[in-house]
């Protein structure tokens, strides 16, 4: 124990070490703990010619967020460097165009979080550099800011796991609604476009028309080539000429050689663990 | 269903110190290394690739005469290898032949060598020196006679090693050494005087030969348990000492008693001389003594026997072959051992005889000799028409009606005067009975690998038996020989009033327990072995008198022993055998009748009857109290026994919730309001089919102890207050009816599945006024203090998932996670719960072995390895396959064999096939496992095939790990023998509880819990005396708010633990009110990696030789331990320093 503590020590003498690129931040839950976990953070960039939702310059990437630190925690830690503008947490780092619309809580359930990445866009891009200068350590939780853990927590998420009937009615009619409009659009468009030839004079055979073709699937298409197969078997003689007769044999021959090389290799398996010794 | 190999399941770290112990063994370690090294791919199969020219080669004469061979005399040729493998393993090597043959020819001239003494009376023993003591009880001692020693006139091998049918290990060579004529005088066959004399011959050998270097060990021991009859041990000196054992009987000289003397009519023992007194003068006839004159008639016969055996079975090895299998199958069920034991020279006697009836030929293979003795010991009744191998029609030979007369067992040998089988009781032979026919229908059935069953695989007694009893201090027996009137047979078996009383309690108990039992073993007496200097051990040191009972399902449920209407004849009787328990009754067809009524409320109880009924009798009419009466059959009870009650196992707790569910259901199928119809509603929860460690009871939560959301009627916990009551919601599949309204987007269905809900939540409240709350997967209902989780599911909707859209508009069907396990809860487990409800039906025990099974596994903090599913596949499995055994009928014999399965599967090779209502043929599960070997890389650790399920094994998809399999495997194999002797042996120390604590020593950190916060802290495997108040009334009370469901914090806190460090560690914790959490580091988490962004949880970055690596932040994250579960956590106990970087 004390060996730990020297070098702890040690490590907080010299400058934190972060990987080329980055610079670490102690983070603690609050007062109370003696160890820190290290957010890794640097300014998000990507290369040229890639989209990012993420504006250049103003964003700060955040490595190792611990898993009781929330958005708004965060956001309220990174304050002191310049106001923040928005803070997204994910499960991995991710370049792609995030989804923007906003998932309903009733059919996405927020999941347990765990160690995140996070995107903390500053009004200004001069709050990132403001944070890369950042020396820490950060607390989560304070007298004026508590977080809750353990059993606060669990039980003011299963307060929110009651949820209000009436909210999910209203979610569930307005999505129907816009379903049943973006079908009934489909389907029109499709009745306009049925038996009406293209430039090139092709004209679109479906299942709804007159005379509606086989559905294209995988399955229906496996089908048919079975019956076919089916039928060429039902016409085929079995053991009708000589040489037939003598290949059934042989057939029946090599199926028992297999067998009994099959055999042997599980003998050849028991023995070896010993497995004939009866007692 | 094969063992696992011992080296491939068990970690060869831990198998090893079990290896060790005497040198011999420690010296086969290496050797067994090798061989497990050298076997293909860690011993597992490989699917056999052979080229095409040698497929089709043209095939020699040789190759086809072995395979027509194959199919004519063996069931496969995969029999046929393993046959010849267990021989070879069995048989004695040439090399060893050789030795023993050295051996015994020095055994011979010594035994010559011994010097003669003059003669003595028969009680003056003055002349025997200090070190040697008479290996016979001599009670009553005045016996008249002389006794001297002379050198035997001949010393000739007997027995199985002549024949080469002796099996390793434990090679015994019987000698037989024929007293010379001087020694014997005339009517030494009345009153033990023979004995005296043949015990006393041994003496004298045995001081003589004891001196000789040559002999390792000079020991006495019975033969076969013969009380009477004492034989003495040679052991060689040195290397050999376990080589082989010698074991001398003095016969005496051929013709010297006259046969007609020994009949199973005629008394040898006289009763004034027994019992001390002068004979009474009114000239009753003396007992006979049929198995004294029979214990005489086999000294003489031993040579006869020998030349017989040797007749049949020296020119035919396929019979020589098959009586070593044979003994292996009575070896394998402890049938051969001790007095009256079904002996391998019953056996060899047995495939004498069907040689002579012209159903074996010389010419048969082992395999059709096992089969056909098994055969023929199935279908026919010893014990009413005996056989005989005499030929001879001599009319002065006794019926085989006056053998009847006198022994349960009739098999008379070529002589027509010996019985063989007169030490076998009927239980023993009712036994072999039942085994041989459990034989044979798995040798019919074909399916599974019925050499590993037949003869593999062990069957002890506390396994094969549902209930156990033990009778100790065997003392007692003496005083029920008395109560029995048993007076003649003491006489007749020399005083060993153990084997004396063991026919008649048998015939007692059989009587009593009627009904109720299929089939009821004792144990035998074991046979001991004691130095010469020491006096024969006595009677009652023989451990205790264990008894089996197989009992049967059907008479179990009655609690009424109904007895003969009270005015007829038999009433007396029926009065007599019952006592004070019997009872003139008036029963419901007007007729009044004697009847006992025995007191048992549930299932538990009525299991245990069979207690009540062996308990009563013995003390009734065998004077043993019941502190003498050890029952074993309801012990495991008390761990799925609920939280106040301990008269029931939960049996009834199950059924009353299952009948809740049936009036839910039927509320269902009746709505009415609802866009569509309910189409089926299936239950998928444990509980509905009967495998729920701890059966949920009504609630009736005290407001009190709550917050209150009034606007959603639900209660809420209070941060305040002690974490309430678990309530489980049991979850419910509502399928409704395929209509052309549903829409095909998944995304759509969902929506409309959530309209569905809350309109299910509405009418039912409406309709029926239950309380309800719907979300969008789900609507809660609480039903008389149950709570349903109903789940409405469309039947395409796994359809409309797996629907993938290639760029040429080709619809394609492809499984994703989704799609599985949307198909995995809506379609296959309603499927399972149903099968396995049904099961629970034909078995009242399997609820009982599935929840012990769970709760074991759950206990040694497995549980989340392991899905509910799986174990309880698993021990379906034991009733469905039980073979070699039969299905349990107690939860004790179920476990038992649950650990055994779990830790001898061979789970490699081997797919476990649960044939639920007997859905797969034969073909099919060959073609399973076929399918299983060139699939195997792709299968999960632990494979379980149904017949809903015949491919993917999906309950095991998702765990255990390799790891936890052999964990899991390691632990069972630990805690059957644990387990097995505190059952057999309850006097020791030991408390049943002991293999379902968990090692903690292994885990590198504890994080202990406070119970506060532990909804099921009284479940727990020492259940705590007193634990918080959980917020809830005993009383029914009408209850109008939703109690908090499935609100269990530690849970709560595992599923965060998992998902923040489950790369760096493995959490390990008992659902069951465990305390404790055990976390395990990974080893390949802890290397020092490169920096990567995506993979920085909970690490930092050190400077580790100038490079800059990442390692795990243990101190921070030991910390976050108890920062993420405040309030419930009380510390974080860090045990190893195998984290420090």
């Amino acid at each position: 124990m004390v060996a730990r503590k020297r070098k702890r020590a040690e490590r907080d003498a010299e400058s934190l070490p972060s990987p080329p690129g980055y610079s670490a931040i102690p983070i603690k839950f609050s007062e109370k703990q003696q160890a820190c976990h290290y957010l890794y953070v640097r300014e998000h960039r990507v290369r040229e010619g890639t989209n990012s939702a993420w504006p250049q310059k103003r964003t700060l990437f955040v490595l190792n967020v611990p898993p009781y630190c929330t958005e708004g925690c965060l956001s309220r830690l990174l304050s002191p460097c310049g106001s923040v503008q928005s803070v997204e947490l994910q499960e991995k780092p991710d370049l792609t165009e995030s989804p923007k619309e906003p998932v309903s809580k009733f059919f996405h359930p927020k999941p347990v979080p765990g160690f995140q990445v996070a995107y903390v866009v500053f009004q200004k891009p001069s709050g990132v550099s403001a944070a890369l200068a950042l020396r820490g350590p950060l607390l989560v939780s304070t007298e004026s800011h508590p977080v809750k853990t353990g059993v606060h927590k669990w039980i003011s998420e299963y307060a929110d796991s009651v949820l209000d009937p009436e909210a999910l009615r209203a979610e569930v009619d307005t999505f129907m609604e816009a379903y049943d409009k973006k079908i009934a659009e489909e389907e029109a468009k499709a009745k306009e476009e049925e038996g009406v030839p293209d430039e090139e004079g092709w004209v679109k055979v479906t299942r709804r028309g007159r005379r509606s073709a086989l559905p294209r699937t995988e399955l229906a298409s496996l089908r048919v080539l079975e019956r076919e197969k089916r039928k060429r078997a039902h016409k085929e003689l079995l053991n009708f000429y000589a040489w037939q007769h003598r290949e059934t044999k042989m057939e029946h021959l090599a199926q028992l050689r297999k067998k009994f090389e099959e055999d042997k290799q599980r003998i050849e398996l028991m023995r070896a663990q010993r497995k004939f010794r009866p007692f | 269903m094969g063992p696992a190999p011992a080296g491939a399941a068990g970690d060869p770290e831990v198998m090893e110190p079990t290896l060790e112990g005497t040198g011999k063994e420690g010296k086969k370690v290496s050797s067994k290394k090798r061989t497990v090294a050298e076997s293909p791919a860690e011993g597992l199969l490989q699917p056999v690739k052979l080229n095409r020219a040698e497929l089709y080669k043209e095939p020699t004469s040789e190759e086809l005469n072995r395979l027509r061979e194959t199919e004519s005399l063996f069931h496969s040729s995969l029999l046929r290898l393993q046959v010849e493998e267990l021989l070879k393993e069995v048989r004695l090597s040439e090399k060893k032949k050789e030795r023993i043959d050295a051996f015994l020819r020095e055994v011979n001239q010594r035994i010559l060598r011994v010097p003669s003494i003059p003669e003595t009376e028969l009680m003056d023993q003055t002349w025997l020196p200090a070190g040697v003591r008479v290996p016979l009880h001599q009670v009553p001692f005045t016996v008249k006679g002389c006794f001297r020693f002379l050198p035997p006139v001949q010393v000739t091998v007997v027995g199985s090693y002549l024949l080469g049918t002796c099996i390793r290990p434990d090679i015994n060579v019987d000698v037989a050494l024929t007293m010379p004529r001087e020694i014997l005088q005339d009517k030494d066959g009345l009153n033990q005087r023979y004995f005296r004399k043949r015990a006393l011959y041994l003496a004298h050998l045995a001081h003589h030969l004891a001196r000789d270097p040559l002999f390792g060990s000079v020991r006495f021991s019975y033969n076969n348990g013969c009380h009477l009859k004492p034989s003495l041990l040679l052991r060689p000196q040195g290397r050999d000492e376990r080589l082989v054992t010698v074991r001398l009987h003095p016969c005496p000289p051929p013709d010297f008693f006259r046969p007609c003397r020994l009949l199973p009519t005629k008394n040898n023992v006289r009763s004034a001389w027994y019992q001390g007194q002068s004979p009474p003068g009114d000239g009753s006839p003396e007992p006979p003594t049929p198995h004294y004159n029979t214990w005489v008639l086999q000294d003489t016969a031993l040579e006869s026997h020998v030349q017989l055996l040797s007749a049949v079975l020296g020119s035919a090895p396929g019979l020589k072959d098959g009586v070593a299998l044979l003994k292996v199958w009575l070896r394998q069920r402890e049938l051969d051992k001790g007095l009256g034991g079904f002996s391998g020279f019953l056996v060899s006697m047995l495939v004498t005889f069907l040689g002579s009836t012209r159903k074996i030929h010389t010419t048969m293979s082992s395999y059709q000799v096992l089969r056909s003795v098994l055969q023929f010991l199935a279908t026919t009744d010893l014990t009413v028409n005996g056989i005989s191998l005499c030929l001879s029609s001599d009319p002065s030979l006794p019926a085989l009606a006056d053998f009847h007369q006198a022994f349960p067992v009739v098999f008379l040998d070529s002589s027509g005067r010996l019985n063989l089988c007169a030490d076998v009781t009927a239980s023993t032979y009712h036994q072999v009975q039942h085994e041989a026919r459990l034989s044979m229908a798995l040798l019919d059935s074909k399916a599974d690998d019925g050499f590993q069953l037949l003869l593999m695989t062990p069957k002890p007694m506390v396994r094969a038996f549902d209930h156990i009893l033990h009778l100790r201090p065997l003392s007692r027996l003496q005083a029920a020989c008395h109560r029995l009137k048993l007076w003649s047979e003491l006489q007749d078996y020399g005083g060993d009033y153990v084997s004396a009383a063991l026919g008649p309690l048998t015939t007692l108990l059989e009587q009593g327990l009627g009904s109720r039992l299929h089939l009821l073993a004792h144990s035998r007496p074991p046979v001991p072995e004691w130095d010469i200097s020491q006096d024969p051990p006595k009677h009652r040191d023989s451990g205790s008198l264990t008894l089996g009972l197989l009992l049967s399902p059907e008479g179990l449920t009655s609690v009424l022993e109904m007895g003969p209407e009270a005015d007829q004849p038999e009433a007396a009787d029926f009065r007599q055998f019952w006592g004070s328990r019997s009872e003139l009754r008036r029963f419901q067809d007007g007729a009044i009748r004697e009847a006992v009524v025995w007191e048992a409320a549930s299932m538990a109880q009525k299991r245990l009857i069979p207690q009540q009924v062996v308990t009563h009798l013995l003390a009734l009419h065998a004077d043993i109290p019941d502190t003498c009466v050890h029952y074993v059959g309801g012990f495991l009870d008390a761990l799925i026994q609920g939280l106040k009650e301990t008269s029931s196992t939960g049996e009834e707790a199950l059924a009353a919730a299952v009948r809740c569910y049936d009036d839910l259901s039927h509320l269902l199928w009746g709505l009415e309001g609802l866009p569509l119809t309910v189409s089926a509603v299936q239950g998928v929860h444990p509980v509905l089919r009967y495998t729920e460690v701890f059966p949920p009871t009504p609630i009736w939560p005290a407001y009190s102890f709550y917050e209150r959301l009034r606007e959603r009627a639900s209660l809420v916990p209070r941060p305040n207050k002690p974490c309430p009551a678990y309530v489980e919601p049991m979850t419910v599949v509502c399928h409704l009816e395929g209509s052309g309204q549903w829409p095909q987007d998944a995304e759509a269905v969902r929506r409309v599945r959530a309209a569905f809900q809350l309109r299910l939540a509405e009418i039912l409240t409406q309709q029926h006024g239950l309380q309800c709350r719907a979300t969008a997967t789900h609507t809660d209902v609480l039903k008389d203090g149950f709570v349903f989780r109903v789940r409405v599911a469309y039947q395409r909707e796994p359809q409309i998932l797996r629907e993938i859209r290639s760029p040429e508009g080709m619809i394609s069907l492809r499984d994703t996670p989704a799609s599985l396990h949307l198909e995995r809860d809506t379609k296959q487990l309603p499927l399972l719960t149903s099968a396995l409800h049904g099961l629970q039906q034909q078995h009242s025990a399997f609820s009982g072995v599935a929840r012990l099974a769970k709760r074991w596994v759950r206990a040694q903090l497995l549980g989340e390895g392991l899905s509910d599913e799986s174990l309880d596949l698993v021990a379906a499995a034991l009733f469905l396959h039980p073979e070699p055994f039969s299905p349990p009928s107690s939860p004790q014999v179920g476990f038992l064999r649950f650990l055994y399965l779990v830790s001898t599967f061979d789970w490699k090779n081997n797919p476990l096939i649960v044939n639920l209502n007997n859905e797969l043929t034969v073909e099919e599960q060959v073609e399973i496992r076929s399918g299983f070997l060139a699939a195997r890389t792709r299968l999960p650790v632990m494979v379980i095939i149904t017949p809903q399920d015949r491919k993917s094994s999906v309950w095991t998809q998702d765990g255990p790990s390799a790891q936890i399999l052999r964990q899991l495997v390691v632990l069972a194999a630990e805690a059957l023998p644990v387990l097995e002797k505190q059952l057999m042996d309850p006097w020791g120390p030991g408390d049943i509880r002991t293999v379902f604590r968990p090692p903690l020593d292994i885990y590198d950190v504890l994080i202990h819990l406070s119970p506060r916060h532990i909804p099921r802290h009284r479940q727990a495997v020492d259940s705590p005396a007193a634990s918080f108040c959980r917020g809830l009334f005993s009383e029914p009370r009408p209850s109008l708010l939703m109690p908090v469901l499935g609100y269990d914090p530690p849970q709560f806190y595992l599923a965060q633990l998992r998902e923040a460090f489950g790369d760096l560690a493995l959490f390990f914790y008992d659902q069951h009110g465990g305390k404790v959490i055990g976390v395990l580091w990974k080893p390949t988490s802890f290397q020092p990696q490169p920096f990567k962004a995506s993979s920085t949880k909970g690490r930092m970055v050190v400077s580790q030789g100038g490079e800059l690596v990442m390692v795990p932040n243990v101190e921070a994250i030991l910390e976050d331990f108890a920062v993420l579960g405040e309030g419930l956590v009380q510390n974080v106990e860090a045990r190893s320093e195998r984290w420090t970087v």
